[in-house]
């Protein structure tokens, strides 16, 4: 018997209260922390050294100060653009890395397959700090340490993993069928491959790079062993934890607001896609 | 015999080249690591311990400051893990009905897993000000006349049980929908049909929840634990933010190695690290097994 | 006492009205079935005697108690899904005994009830097993003794033989039968399937559209159905209807159909003088038309129709021929199968008059009703 609503559990208006009341702070508690982030980085001086008065829920005189005055910092356009080339980077070597290896997990049967996928996993179950000592040593011995090169390979070590997962799902998604009227009519491995299958493929290998982008802007462990000593490098992470002493509070809002945007907004794309990922499954 | 395995061997490199780079690149990172971390951490130049000796772990465990790093790190797993727990279960319960702006509600309750953690900390960083944040302000009752819980202002993150407190909180606020999402595919895996049934036989929602929903979803609960306990022993970033004073395993790595500069300490740091993660996996693996027999073996 | 009376019930789903001022009342013991076909609100019906399910306007009286805001836990009735329900983490025992523990009942009782329900129903020997590890028929069975161990007012059955094949089906209503038989509860039923209706039901509420339709014996509805949708969903092969106007000439006296004119039984037949030149639908089932070699071993008031065979299923002991006549109105009738019947042969066959039903097209309603 299918009911026209799924699950709409009937309940009574005592439950439904409580239910209600629930749902409501629950969305204040993941709600109000992001408004105050948001608040912060518009408020003015006043606002934030109140000199002993309660700090107001708005501004007294809100204003874009904070923001003005970072992009008017030319330092500040530094580290925006080492995160850009770091993040960017390593999307472009994950995926030189990770494209090919995903097609062949994905669409040929070879000796070892599961073992294999079992392994890259694994690379992810080791805890990023415990790794980052040996990452930065060795670094250290082949001269990448405090380098751009360092940040960019410590970041791939990290999405790599991801990409050929997700990559995986995509080149698994194409019919057979396709591949094989591409043979009928001659064409090689190489020529399938660039022409039928990657482009088939482009619209997970988009999540996958989107999502290896947002890993290395959002990196802070690997950046900050690895930049350590090196200003001119840092990554827009790396930036807010060096001034957190030093600068108003709003400045510091408006840093990790800058540093949220781009998260956010591919979030919300991402988001559809991770969840399809993670909710298969529930069929009763 | 020999020359049979060679050739497939070769077979097999001229068909699956392609994954040669990936894998190459991920195993040789990952023999890196525990090349670097065995050696780092079973020498000590400067106490003039040469490799290999297990002298620098017995002088680490002999470390005042490791002692208390793991405790710290024991005590923040052992009472996050649960909370987070709990903290999945009442969001995925909500989400479990369905209601007009569910897709909508279920955005939002996502919305922490967007945020960089670093932000999240620094964040936590700015309200939990001493003395003069959000969170002193409002617990002093300076707010719409609501009560003053406090008199005198707190210094958060100068106190060991503070500063723990509240990177446990950021922690918790910023995973907690990955949890929601394990629990949820396991609510969402329950006929309701037999809901239905408890109903007729006379089950109150208390007994509905407890003698159906929860035994049904122990494996998303198990889950959720096992990953959420791993997660909490290598924390980092939250207690760098907010308790740098006081050690967890995972800033103590951070001290001995960028403060100290003794990268064999560090290490060995780590490889304790790593082992109190296998411990603890194996423990809770153990322990789910023996509660599935537990279960079915009732009645 | 469990008698179960629906006064008007009414339930709308947004804008759709699933269960439209609906009446029945079930005596105390009685073992009535809902049949209709998908979507006409059957299950719904059940699900609000249930408490599953709220009540939009009127009343639901079991017993003589207004149940309307009694929520389904308070409820004295035990239900059994179409998909069994049964607790998959559960052994067979603790599925049985949960509504009892719930209610505090002692051990001893509890053991007392297993050891009964399990023997009634030949469970025994499957009490530590899980529900996953029996087969689809046992898990009816333990559905049906966790619901008897309850020891309910009212017994409600969604469809619970629909995911059993033929041969469990036919098992399993005797064993429905015998329980009635032998614990005498009210038990309500609900199916699209009417083998199962005619089977074992005392009554049968034909629904349709959230209305009931007929509600009577199996025999009524199957003899005397009361209007064209009765005619039309009870008996198996589906009835003939043939468009008709009432004649009422002197030695005509019939209905003029396309078959010819169709004479009834001579108590029906006279009444039609006073409804001459009426349209009414005529309904034959198969079983009403009938095949003999020799053309005075019927009736007066049998009629005469000379058909082509068209095409002929065999159901087995019977063959189902499909036949025109002249004007080329298809008839549908069963012959015994030692007859040699092909396509294209001629036959001529009868209609028995006592077992024509006529309808009025435009209320549905039969004409002697």
């Amino acid at each position: 018997m299918i009911s026209a609503t799924p699950k709409r559990i009937p309940m009574t208006s005592g439950k439904k209260v409580i239910w209600t009341t629930g749902i409501i702070l629950a969305v204040l508690i993941v709600t109000v922390p992001v408004y105050l982030l948001v608040k912060y980085s518009i408020s003015d001086i006043k606002s934030i050294n109140t000199g002993g008065k309660p700090i107001p829920w708005w501004p007294f005189e809100p204003t874009m100060q904070a923001f003005l005055y970072l992009f008017r910092d030319h330092h500040f356009y530094q580290v925006l653009l080492n995160s850009v080339i770091v993040a960017f980077s390593t999307v472009v070597l994950s995926l030189i890395l990770g494209v090919p290896a995903a097609y062949i997990l994905g669409r040929y049967k070879i000796p070892g397959r599961k073992l294999l996928l079992l392994g890259i996993i694994s690379v992810r179950l080791f805890p990023d700090i415990a790794s980052v000592i040996p990452v930065v040593e060795f670094f250290i011995h082949i001269g990448a340490h405090q380098t751009y090169w360092g940040v960019i390979l410590a970041h791939t070590l990290l999405a790599l993993p991801y990409v050929i997962f997700i990559g995986i799902g995509a080149f698994e998604s194409i019919p057979a069928d396709l591949e094989q009227q591409a043979w009928v009519m001659g064409a090689g491995t190489g020529q399938t491959f660039f022409r039928i299958l990657l482009p088939l493929a482009t619209p997970g290998l988009a999540a996958a790079a989107i999502y290896t982008f947002l890993l290395s802007w959002d990196e802070f462990i690997f950046a900050y062993f690895l930049m350590l000593g090196n200003q001119e490098i840092f990554t827009l992470t790396l930036y807010l934890n060096g001034i957190k002493y030093a600068e108003p509070q709003n400045l510091l809002a408006a840093i990790s607001v800058c540093l949220s945007v781009p998260v956010i907004i591919f979030s919300l794309m991402v988001q559809r896609y991770m969840i399809a990922g993670i909710s298969t499954g529930s069929v009763k | 015999m020999h020359s049979s395995s060679v050739k497939s061997f070769f077979e097999f490199i001229r068909k699956a080249w392609p994954l040669l780079p990936a894998t190459l690149y991920l195993t040789g990172f990952q023999i890196i690591v525990f090349v670097y971390l065995l050696g780092l951490s079973l020498s000590d130049p400067a106490a003039g311990v040469e490799f290999p000796s297990i002298q620098p772990f017995l002088n680490l465990f002999a470390d005042s400051r490791f002692q208390s790093a793991l405790l710290n790190t024991l005590l923040f797993t052992v009472v996050g893990t649960p909370l987070e727990l709990l903290a999945g279960l009442l969001l995925a319960f909500m989400l479990y009905q369905s209601f007009t702006m569910r897709g909508v509600v279920r955005s939002i309750f996502l919305i922490p897993l967007a945020i960089p953690a670093l932000v999240t900390a620094m964040l936590l960083y700015i309200l939990f000000d001493f003395p003069g944040g959000h969170i002193n302000h409002l617990l002093a009752g300076n707010y719409w006349s609501l009560p003053a819980i406090i008199s005198e202002p707190i210094n958060w993150r100068g106190s060991q049980f503070f500063s723990m407190g509240i990177s446990l909180m950021g922690k918790i606020w910023r995973d907690m929908p990955i949890s929601m999402l394990i629990l949820l595919t396991g609510l969402n895996s329950i006929d309701p049909e037999l809901f239905d049934a408890a109903k007729t036989m006379g089950a109150s929602l208390f007994k509905r929840i407890f003698a159906i929903v929860i035994p049904l979803i122990i494996p998303s609960i198990s889950a959720v634990v096992l990953l959420r306990s791993v997660e909490m022993w290598k924390e980092f970033i939250f207690p760098f933010v907010l308790a740098g004073r006081y050690n967890l395993l995972g800033t103590l790595i951070d001290f001995f190695y960028n403060e100290l500069g003794n990268s064999n300490r560090a290490a060995a740091v780590a490889i304790v690290m790593v082992i109190c993660i296998v411990v603890t996996t194996l423990v809770l693996l153990k322990v789910m097994e023996l509660l599935q027999r537990v279960l079915l073996r009732r009645g | 006492m469990a008698d179960v009376i629906l006064r008007s019930l009414s339930k709308k789903f947004g804008n759709s009205t699933i269960i439209d001022n609906l009446d029945l009342s079930v005596r105390d013991g009685e073992f009535v079935t809902l049949l209709g076909p998908s979507g006409c609100g059957k299950t719904t019906l059940l699900r609000m005697i249930a408490g599953l399910e709220s009540i939009d306007s009127g009343e639901l009286l079991i017993g003589g108690k207004r149940y309307n805001a009694i929520p389904a836990q308070k409820r004295r009735i035990a239900m059994v899904f179409q998909s069994y329900a049964l607790f998959p983490h559960m052994t067979v025992r603790r599925n049985i005994l949960f509504g009892l523990q719930l209610n505090g009942v002692s051990q001893l009782k509890m053991q007392q009830k297993l050891k009964w329900v399990t023997g009634f129903l030949h469970l025994k020997g499957l009490e530590d097993r899980l529900p996953r590890e029996i087969s689809g028929g046992q898990r009816q069975r333990v559905a049906l003794a966790r619901a008897l161990v309850l020891d309910p007012d009212v017994l409600l059955l969604d469809e619970p033989l629909s995911n059993l094949d033929a041969a469990l089906r036919e098992t399993a209503i005797e064993e429905l039968k015998r329980i009635h038989r032998h614990v005498g509860k009210t038990i309500i039923y609900v199916t699209h399937n009417q083998v199962e209706a005619m089977s074992m039901s005392e009554r049968i509420a034909l629904i349709n559209n959230g209305r009931t339709v007929q509600y009577d014996s199996p025999t009524a509805l199957y003899d005397s159905p009361s209007n064209i949708f009765t005619a039309e969903f009870i008996g198996s092969p589906q009835i003939n209807f043939f468009d008709g106007v009432i004649q009422a000439e002197e030695d005509g006296l019939g209905v003029m159909t396309d078959i010819g004119l169709l004479k009834l039984d001579k108590e029906r037949n006279s009444r039609l003088k006073d409804l001459a030149g009426k349209k009414v639908k005529a309904g034959i089932r198969p079983q009403s038309v009938y095949f003999s070699k020799h053309s005075d071993s019927r009736r007066h008031t049998d009629t005469v129709i000379e058909l082509t065979v068209e095409l002929v299923e065999n159901l087995g002991d019977k063959y189902l021929v499909i036949g025109r006549n002249i004007t080329g109105a298809v008839v549908r009738f069963l012959i015994v199968r030692d007859e040699e019947v092909i396509p294209e042969r001629k036959m001529k066959v009868f209609v028995d008059g006592r077992k024509v039903h006529l309808f009025d097209p435009t209320t549905s309603l039969n004409i002697f009703n």
